[in-house]
């Protein structure tokens, strides 16, 4: 299993769970760089770059894409064995928006030029594609963008702008959703588009966070010319595929990894620091404890689901809720615990080692922010779940 | 005027168990849990619990007898004893069933802890005997072991009670607190510090020298302080006694705290329905409360501990079910669910009277009823707080060697 082509016939379904593990297990833990794991920042592609073609080498860079695109082609159970093995190594996540989005649009709603020429470069990693959905006036309210897009001969041209766009700055791709018909309702005007980011007329600005990293960018669309091609779907059905492509990876928003990794970190302070003499600490530490541990359960029951190989329904939303406002706590905590030293950036000289809060801090923010704030999981489960009126 | 008191309908598509592997099982706990809920329905209203409130004994022997009928009493019970020898899959059915209705019958404090610990004690003639008429619902027994108030200090090791032996008798001196049922037992297993360590003897109700003091409790149903003053008992009455005792008394309460855990659960989703209902239905400024966002978000927060709860307490009954595991793993998970369920219960029922507003906390309104509970339930045998402390001791260990 040397190369792509010999190992993406590999039928990795008819192996069993156990093997299958082990195997992923053992290349993880030999092969990805060490000091990439457990990543508190997202990484830049001249860091984990060269991860991601190790991977498109063995053939196991689409691990949920059909064997015929270049995927691995897994069951949902098995591609659920690939994401614990991932999360068990502190495996940091590569630019990953071609594999986990533009891959599964195109093979789902794509046409067969689109396949050809798109999906063996985002398996070669000549392509690294970036989310363009955002605008600062559409956030929570995404149906309202207004980025425009009109046609002109064989070509729209895209005008408008797009926001916390992650790592815009290393992409070579982008897609968008655009506004087609101003007329129509608001989600009926919208339509799909690809552009290459070296179209004259796009300028990424990275957005510096408060953490002090620049993970995110704004991008500019002045009178950018796409061809009528880079359509996906059908014209003014932008919004109903992008409601499609939530499939069931939503349920990593809920991993408790984050949040048991975060609880490790807590204990390990406090070990340090002698906290848990102290019965007030104990209490709070147990507490967050167990909603990690709990967090665990509702995770397993929705993983269950999936592996049945049944549709996750709106429900699902409680578990992103329950697992970013875990970490959050968690994130308060280990501020709480080293005192007087919680306003250090970075690595705090604890007796014994060095403990990083505030980075673990400025990572709470956003998670309760992005993949729909924790506002609009909430609105949703209570329109869906509880059927409470609107 | 306040509104009437919502019909909750009863919905039968929330198995305990989220996960059956064995589908002729699931198939079967189906069918159970069906008859269970119709059969609480029909036969304990909720205004039946409304009426027995401070009622002693609070509850009625005749609904007892009833479930006997259903074959309920000897659910856990062992074949060889008269039961029916099922799992605390189906146990959790029949509890969370009731529980639903507020049903007020000890069915937890008499058919799992004292029946459990009955059949951990090993097989003397006396605990066959007890056992058997537990099965047949003729004899309802009670656990006496806690000593302490607040029942912070109290541990399945010890006891401060004492045993003697007198030739052929045994002599009981001491005081038991937080005894469920409160009224209404036909007996007593009680623990106490002997020659050979922890025993754990048996204690007929109407036994010279041993005075029974019930109070109510919130819910209207009673608990009662034991005072045991040169009990004499006959040398048989000693049902184990040193490690065995220790052994028996830890199990059968930690598989208790998971059955506690199912009825809080149970009022949970009650509860929770009946917001949603009156959310749904109540008008203020021209429209149904619950399009308000606030009231929204905050009922969502209530789901997701309703869901919590019921991921941890399958977990945790399919633990039990899985028989002879490690001690500590089943003890740590018993006070993990306990915890959730505890603080689960009380959240949703504080915000459940906030989201309704007056008629929430009026007498009339159902909602009363399972707060009260809930009250009753959370409080027995460790809160949150304190089955968050004995969880914090099981796994001192584990975490001192890091779990990174």
């Amino acid at each position: 299993m040397n190369t792509s082509s010999t190992s993406t016939s590999t039928d990795w379904n008819a192996l069993d769970n156990a093997s299958f593990r082990a195997t992923l297990r053992e290349f993880f833990e030999t092969r990805f760089p060490g000091e990439w794991r457990y990543p508190q920042r997202r990484l830049r592609w001249s860091e984990i770059g060269p991860w991601y073609l190790a991977l498109s080498k063995k053939g196991w860079v689409a691990p949920s894409w059909p064997s015929q695109y270049g995927g691995m082609g897994l069951s949902p159970e098995k591609l659920i064995i690939f994401i614990e093995e991932q999360e068990r190594w502190g495996v940091a996540r590569a630019p990953d928006m071609g594999i986990t989005m533009v891959g599964p649009l195109l093979i789902n709603h794509g046409n067969e030029a689109q396949r050809a020429y798109y999906l063996p470069k985002i398996i070669a990693g000549e392509h690294i594609w970036c989310q363009g959905y955002s605008e600062p006036n559409s956030g929570s309210d995404l149906a309202s963008l207004r980025t425009e897009a009109v046609v002109d001969g064989d070509d729209f041209i895209v005008n408008g702008q797009k926001t916390w766009t992650t790592l815009a700055q290393d992409a070579t791709h982008i897609f968008l959703l655009v506004r087609t018909d101003k007329s129509a309702k608001k989600q009926e005007g919208i339509s799909f588009l690809l552009a290459d980011m070296k179209t004259p007329g796009i300028t990424v600005r990275p957005i510096r966070n408060i953490a002090g990293s620049e993970d995110f960018c704004e991008v500019f669309l002045e009178n950018v010319r796409v061809p009528r091609t880079s359509i996906v779907g059908e014209l003014n059905k932008g919004w109903t595929i992008a409601k499609a492509l939530l499939g069931f990876e939503r349920i990593f928003l809920g991993s408790p990894k984050q949040s048991q990794y975060a609880l490790a970190r807590v204990q390990e302070a406090a070990q340090r620091l002698g906290l848990f003499e102290d019965t007030g600490f104990v209490d709070r530490y147990t507490k967050l404890a167990l909603d990690v541990a709990d967090l665990g359960a509702l995770y397993g029951r929705f993983i269950e689901q999936v592996k049945r190989g049944e549709t996750l329904g709106p429900d699902v939303s409680m578990l992103k809720l329950f697992a970013t406002e875990t970490y959050s706590r968690l994130a308060d905590l280990l501020v709480d615990v080293v005192g007087a030293s919680g306003a250090l950036p970075g690595p705090i000289a604890l007796p014994g080692g060095k403990t990083d809060a505030l980075t673990t801090f400025y990572n709470a923010r956003p998670a309760t922010i992005y993949g729909g704030s924790n506002e609009v999981q909430r609105n949703i489960l209570a329109a869906s779940v509880l059927k409470l009126p609107s | 005027m306040p509104s009437s008191n919502p019909r909750l309908t009863h919905d039968t598509t929330h198995p305990i168990m989220t996960t059956t592997p064995d589908s002729e099982r699931a198939e079967q706990l189906n069918m159970l849990r069906a008859s269970a809920l119709s059969f609480a329905a029909k036969e304990s209203p909720v205004n039946r619990a409304r009426a027995l409130r401070r009622q002693t004994p609070g509850f009625e022997r005749r609904f007892w007898n009833a479930l006997a009928e259903q074959g309920w009493t000897g659910l856990l019970v062992p074949e060889t004893m008269g039961g029916y020898e099922q799992g605390f899959a189906e146990m959790a059915e029949v509890v969370a069933a009731l529980a639903t209705q507020v049903a007020p019958e000890p069915v937890v404090p008499v058919l799992v802890f004292a029946g459990r610990l009955l059949a951990h004690t090993g097989a003397t003639e006396l605990s066959t005997r007890l056992l058997t008429e537990l099965a047949e619902g003729r004899s309802l027994p009670a656990v006496a072991w806690q000593e302490d108030v607040t029942g912070t200090k109290d541990r399945t090791d010890q006891a401060a009670t004492r045993l003697e032996r007198q030739a052929d008798a045994l002599l009981l001196n001491g005081s038991k607190r937080h005894v469920r049922p409160g009224a209404g037992a036909d007996g007593y297993i009680v623990s106490a510090t002997g020659p050979g360590g922890l025993a754990l003897v048996w204690v007929p109700a109407d036994a010279a020298g041993l005075t029974v003091s019930s109070q109510p409790l919130a819910d209207g149903s009673y608990v009662a302080l034991l005072d045991f003053n040169n009990v004499r008992l006959p040398a048989s009455h000693l049902l184990a006694e040193g490690p065995s005792a220790v052994a028996a008394l830890t199990r059968a309460y930690d598989e208790t705290l998971v059955l506690t855990s199912v009825e809080l659960l149970a009022l949970v989703r009650g509860m929770l329905a009946m917001t949603q209902d009156y959310l749904r239905t109540r008008i203020q400024f021209g429209k149904p409360i619950g399009t308000f966002q606030s009231l929204q978000h905050r009922a969502v927060d209530l789901l997701i501990q309703q869901e919590l709860t019921a991921s941890v307490v399958a977990q945790a009954v399919a633990l039990l079910d899985d028989g002879d595991g490690d001690t500590t793993a089943r003890s740590a998970m018993a006070s993990r669910v306990k915890s959730r369920a505890s603080d689960a219960g009380l959240q949703v029922a504080r915000e459940a009277v906030q989201l309704h507003g007056a008629i929430g906390v009026t007498d009339e309104y159902d909602l009363g009823l399972y707060l009260q509970r809930a009250l009753v339930l959370a409080a027995w045998l460790g809160n949150g707080t304190q089955q968050r402390r004995r969880y914090a001791d099981l796994t001192r260990n584990a975490t001192a060697q890091g779990h990174a």
